[in-house]
């Protein structure tokens, strides 16, 4: 699904040179949950927003479900995020001033479907993520729970490969965090591969697989844990090579 | 606190000096079109004479024919005739009276090489000066005897005794005007009512523009047979000859009464009905319409001497500020609107609303302070350049400590008022210490 | 695209949106009356007068400083015709009383039957030489002047007038509507039994009164062939040597005696700009306020359009996250200009027509007509268009990466 190799991330401002990430090398298959954790400062953003088509990186392959990303122009990208990837973010970044039903309507207008199909996506979005009745409400009225969760509409409604969270229970209590968590897991049981950065090592145990990210490098570190998913996972990725 | 207010306001504009510029501008340029346009209008819609003006009347008589008369229209011309100045000046009527009618003509050079000095002036009974309270450089009017004598004197103003004997005193020379011999008696200091009411010639834009250099009297102009330079409304058959003119009923002359007081008026009034009571019964005055009397102001008013192009222009400037204020507040609104984090400080550390609301308006009355600094030179061009444009004015109105004051006054008024609704909004800024995102 | 969503957005935030329209809509009212009477005055300023190229004549004025008696008078008009024509350059030179354009000179009421009461007010000019030749004026019936039409006449001894009269079109018209020629035809100056009769001989197509007034009543004129102790000398030269011919003019004048004399000399081009100076003045006073409303109003656009950029700044960078491209963006931004340009448009269209009104009833303007509406829309909607563009195109390259990395 999403293949990086020897990446590199240099940001350049005046005279001083920082290597966000060097000699990256990820390999995520279809299907899977990962985790990525690391400190302050060692790339995780850096390396969400590559991963995302959000920056663009300085040298080494980046590969997204099969496709060289490399060169790739602005308009190209956009596209590609469009139709493969969905984002969660830890602010929600719902558009305050735009309905749910308008705020899961955005990625799709620029995906050029048309009126009817909009509308059954969305409502089908939401309905998964249990807020199709509110749908003429606005963000303001909403608690952090259920804005994320609109939030998770948004980025399913276009039927994304890979869904990418950044932090996604960061701003929100235990048990909204727990909801959450649970239908992230739910939405991979169904197929979807999800890739999230997080500080709490105690989600970080809950996926199958972790990458710990330190100074812009995959760390050693890597820990499997058997449960549940594992299984899924598997079933997922033979079904998809067949 | 005020001080403190005001020197973060002085420092905020500073800080973004790209919007600051914006603001103070489109502010400066608003008050400015406002302020030459008002001032322009009031100087001529002013009274030229405010503490007299009630007791200086003009006398509108209608002499005209029959033919196509509808009663009520206005007389054809508001001028009289020879025939009705001479009657009203005899008649003594109020402490003071005089005839006006323009002349124009050339002095005579001493030497024959030299060119002849064009003059124009007035016409005018000895009285003219005491009544329009005209201020001497040198010497004086003449008499009522040197009226009476038809006497060859002459006044001139102070304009033209410079162009003619520089700074020297020249009572008592001579000179020779439609080959008669003047002496002058007196010069005028300067002396520039604005409008030239006492003698108004519509059309030309006369009544702002220059002034009269001579004045000689009017028994004396009519005795040398001094043409008139002004309009003339004859509707009858005129004999020809000037003592035909002067018989006939062409309207030519301008004629003003002094009364003792406001309520002289009444006399004078009552006299004038008399009077063309007694001209129709020699034939005269047909139409028998209403005998009037104006003051300065009520005559101002009937000829329409302010233009509508003034009017229009004062409008267009009050339209154009309303403009430039919507455009401030929403600069205003951008420029508070970036302080979010300041206002929530300030409020976390103590600041109630209401002391938000003061800094803040102090700060958007810096902002018109300093479009009321920048407004004053820009309303100086903006009144130099309309006076100039328009054939009217030549005589640009200084500025004066009332309008430095109404200039600022604009400015910081317009200023705060566009400032209300950014204020109020910055208030409802929730007190924080670290502003969370959405 | 995506109207619904963006309106509804709007709806949501009013102020600054408002803000924008208002100024749009003020902006729109005043300059389309504003441009209105521009061209209102402009129109006035550039009607003929009847004399053909202006820029070839002048007028000159002999004011003698002692008063002259009729023969001396008469005696120094002769000298003058023989100055001027001596003068090299000069085409043509004729005596008359008044110009158009000059606002100084003699009306007489006129009709068509003396027994008529009310009579048309008309510049009534004099000459004893051609006017028609000097003044280039174009002669439509009938024929000019023959030297024995030329009264001579002292004003002081006699009252006689001339027998013959030519006329403008328009008066002619406004005199006798229903007839064909009016060559032959009587025309009484005054009304009543001291109404002067005299005979039409020729029309002409246009010679604007001495007022050159905006109404009908600029173009009604007559000529009459007279000579009278008045005259000033209207001198057609050729091209390009007017002001040359007119210092040397002035020049011989001064010495034309008996006695000393003051000259006076006005080209018609400075007599035309006299005459449409307040006009002309208001015109550039309206042109540069208008220019001054589109630079305010754009100003305030670009910085309202800069302000919720910033304010927006995360939210673009969310949708660009979303799969936004860049143009998509700027699309964005300006749909939602034309959105509030074409409600400020809207309400200006409706504040321009009150505006309009009261312009109409307080100071004398005629209805404004609908491409000036027209017109004044499509340039606010390319002001708008033009003035969002920068801070459009500066949304536009926000980084989608504002999504993850601002606070």
């Amino acid at each position: 699904m999403l293949r990086m190799n020897n990446l590199s991330k240099v940001y350049r401002t005046h005279m001083i040179e920082t290597h966000a990430l060097r000699g990256f090398e990820i390999h995520v298959k279809e299907g899977e949950f990962v985790t990525v954790t690391g400190p302050s400062g060692s790339g995780k953003t850096t390396f969400l927003n590559i991963a995302g088509l959000l920056e663009e990186f300085t040298g080494g392959d980046y590969l997204l479900d099969g496709v060289n990303v490399k060169g790739m122009d602005d308009n190209a990208r956009s596209r590609l995020r469009n139709e493969k990837l969905g984002f969660i973010f830890q602010g929600f970044n719902l558009i305050p001033d735009l309905s749910l039903f308008d705020n899961v309507d955005v990625p799709l207008r620029y995906r050029g479907f048309n009126a009817a199909e909009r509308k059954e996506r969305i409502e089908d979005a939401l309905g998964q993520v249990g807020l199709a009745s509110r749908m003429k409400h606005y963000p303001a009225e909403l608690s952090g729970g259920q804005q994320q969760r609109v939030a998770i509409a948004r980025a399913l409604a276009g039927s994304p490969k890979l869904l990418l969270a950044d932090e996604p229970t960061g701003n929100l209590d235990t048990q909204m965090a727990r909801s959450v968590m649970e239908l992230l897991e739910e939405i991979n049981a169904r197929g979807t591969t999800i890739l999230m950065v997080t500080h709490d090592p105690e989600l970080a145990v809950r996926a199958q697989r972790n990458v710990h990210i330190i100074d812009g490098q995959v760390s050693d570190l890597v820990r499997k844990t058997p449960s549940l998913f594992d299984a899924n996972a598997a079933h997922h990725a033979a079904a998809a090579a067949s | 606190m005020f001080k403190y207010y005001f020197m973060l306001g002085v420092r905020s504009l500073r800080r973004n000096p790209a919007l600051t510029a914006l603001m103070v501008l489109t502010l400066a340029v608003g008050v400015a079109a406002s302020v030459s346009t008002l001032t322009i209008l009031q100087v001529m819609s002013g009274n030229p004479i405010p503490h007299k003006s009630d007791r200086l009347l003009v006398p509108l008589l209608d002499n005209g024919s029959l033919k196509g008369y509808v009663p009520g229209a206005k007389p054809d011309d508001i001028q009289m005739t020879y025939r009705d100045a001479a009657n009203l000046l005899a008649s003594k009527q109020g402490p003071r009276r005089t005839v006006v009618y323009g002349i124009e003509g050339g002095i005579e050079p001493e030497r024959a090489d030299l060119p002849v000095v064009e003059v124009s002036g007035l016409a005018v009974s000895s009285d003219y000066f005491a009544m329009f309270e005209t201020p001497f450089l040198y010497g004086g009017a003449w008499s009522e005897k040197e009226d009476g004598n038809k006497a060859g004197v002459i006044v001139l103003s102070r304009l033209q005794s410079e162009k003619m004997y520089g700074k020297a005193n020249p009572v008592g020379k001579h000179v020779r005007l439609h080959s008669n011999d003047f002496q002058i008696v007196g010069v005028l200091d300067t002396w520039n009512p604005i409008p030239r009411y006492t003698h108004l010639l519509n059309g030309n834009g006369g009544s702002f523009n220059g002034e009269d250099g001579i004045f000689i009297p009017f028994s004396t102009a009519i005795r040398i047979e001094f043409g008139q330079s002004g309009s003339t409304t004859c509707n009858d058959h005129v004999t020809p000859g000037y003592q035909g003119f002067l018989d006939s009923e062409c309207t030519w002359l301008q004629f003003w009464f002094e009364s003792k007081s406001a309520s002289d008026r009444v006399a004078i009034q009552n006299y004038l009905n008399a009077y063309a009571g007694e001209q129709r019964k020699l034939g005269r005055f047909p139409r028998n319409s209403e005998n009037k009397l104006y003051n300065v102001t009520e005559w101002l008013d009937y000829l329409g001497v302010v233009r509508s192009d003034s009017k229009l222009s004062v409008w267009l400037s009050f339209g154009f500020l309303l403009l430039c204020l919507v455009n401030t507040v929403g600069l205003l609104l951008a420029k508070f609107s970036v302080r979010a984090s300041e206002v929530g400080v300030r409020r976390a550390l103590g600041a109630s609303r209401a002391e938000i609301f003061k800094q803040f308006l102090i700060e958007t009355a810096v902002v018109g302070l300093a479009g009321g600094l920048l407004g004053l030179p820009l309303s100086f061009l903006g009144m130099r350049i309309i006076a100039d444009q328009s054939a009217n004015l030549s005589v640009v109105p200084g500025m004066d400590w009332m309008m430095l004051g109404i200039t600022f006054l604009l400015s910081v008024s317009a200023s705060i008022l566009a400032g209300l609704l950014p204020t109020w909004r910055a208030c409802q800024v929730t007190p924080a210490l670290q502003l969370k995102s959405q | 695209m995506e109207i619904r969503p963006i309106f509804s957005a709007l709806l949501r935030n009013k102020t600054a949106p408002l803000l924008v329209a208002i100024q749009v809509a003020i902006s729109l009212a005043i300059l389309t009356n504003a441009l209105y009477i521009v061209n209102n005055r402009q129109a006035v300023s550039v009607r003929p007068s009847g004399v053909t190229d202006e820029s070839t004549l002048f007028r000159l004025a002999i004011i003698p400083i002692t008063p002259l008696n009729f023969n001396e008078n008469i005696a120094q008009q002769q000298r003058a015709h023989q100055i001027l024509k001596g003068i090299p350059g000069v085409l043509s030179v004729a005596a008359t009383n008044q110009m158009p354009m000059t606002r100084s000179g003699s009306t007489s009421g006129v009709a068509r039957d003396r027994k008529q009461v009310k009579s048309t007010p008309a510049s009534d000019y004099y000459t004893s030489d051609s006017l028609v030749a000097t003044l280039g004026l174009k002669l439509l019936e009938g024929r000019d002047f023959a030297s024995d039409d030329v009264l001579e006449s002292d004003p002081a001894l006699s009252n006689e007038y001339p027998k013959v009269v030519i006329l403008t079109q328009e008066l002619a018209r406004q005199l006798y509507p229903d007839a064909g020629s009016v060559i032959g035809k009587p025309l009484f100056f005054g009304t009543g039994n001291d109404a002067e009769e005299v005979r039409i001989i020729g029309v002409v197509e246009r010679l604007q009164s001495v007022g050159a007034d905006s109404s009908a009543r600029g173009e009604y004129s007559t000529i009459l062939p007279r000579r009278t102790d008045f005259a000033q000398y209207a001198v057609r030269t050729e091209p390009g040597q007017r002001d040359r011919v007119m210092k040397e003019a002035a020049e011989a004048m001064r010495k034309i005696g008996p006695a000393a004399v003051t000259i006076k000399t006005k080209t018609v081009a400075a007599d035309r700009s006299s005459r449409y100076r307040s006009d002309m003045a208001l015109a550039g006073l309206l042109v540069t306020v208008s220019a001054l409303l589109l630079l305010i109003t754009a100003s305030g656009i670009v910085g309202m359009t800069t302000l919720w950029v910033a304010q927006r700044r995360k939210q673009i960078g969310v949708r660009r996250a979303l799969g936004a491209r860049k143009i998509d963006i700027l699309r964005y931004f300006l749909t939602e200009n034309i959105l509030i340009t074409t409600g400020g448009i809207a309400s200006g269209l409706l504040l321009a027509v009150a505006l309009n009104q009261l312009l109409v009833s307080q100071l004398e303007l005629t209805k404004l007509p609908v491409n000036y509406m027209l017109a004044g829309a499509g340039i606010f909607w390319l002001l708008g268009i033009g003035a969002v563009y920068g801070p459009a195109l500066r949304a536009a390259s926000i980084s989608p990466a504002t999504a993850t990395r601002s606070a």
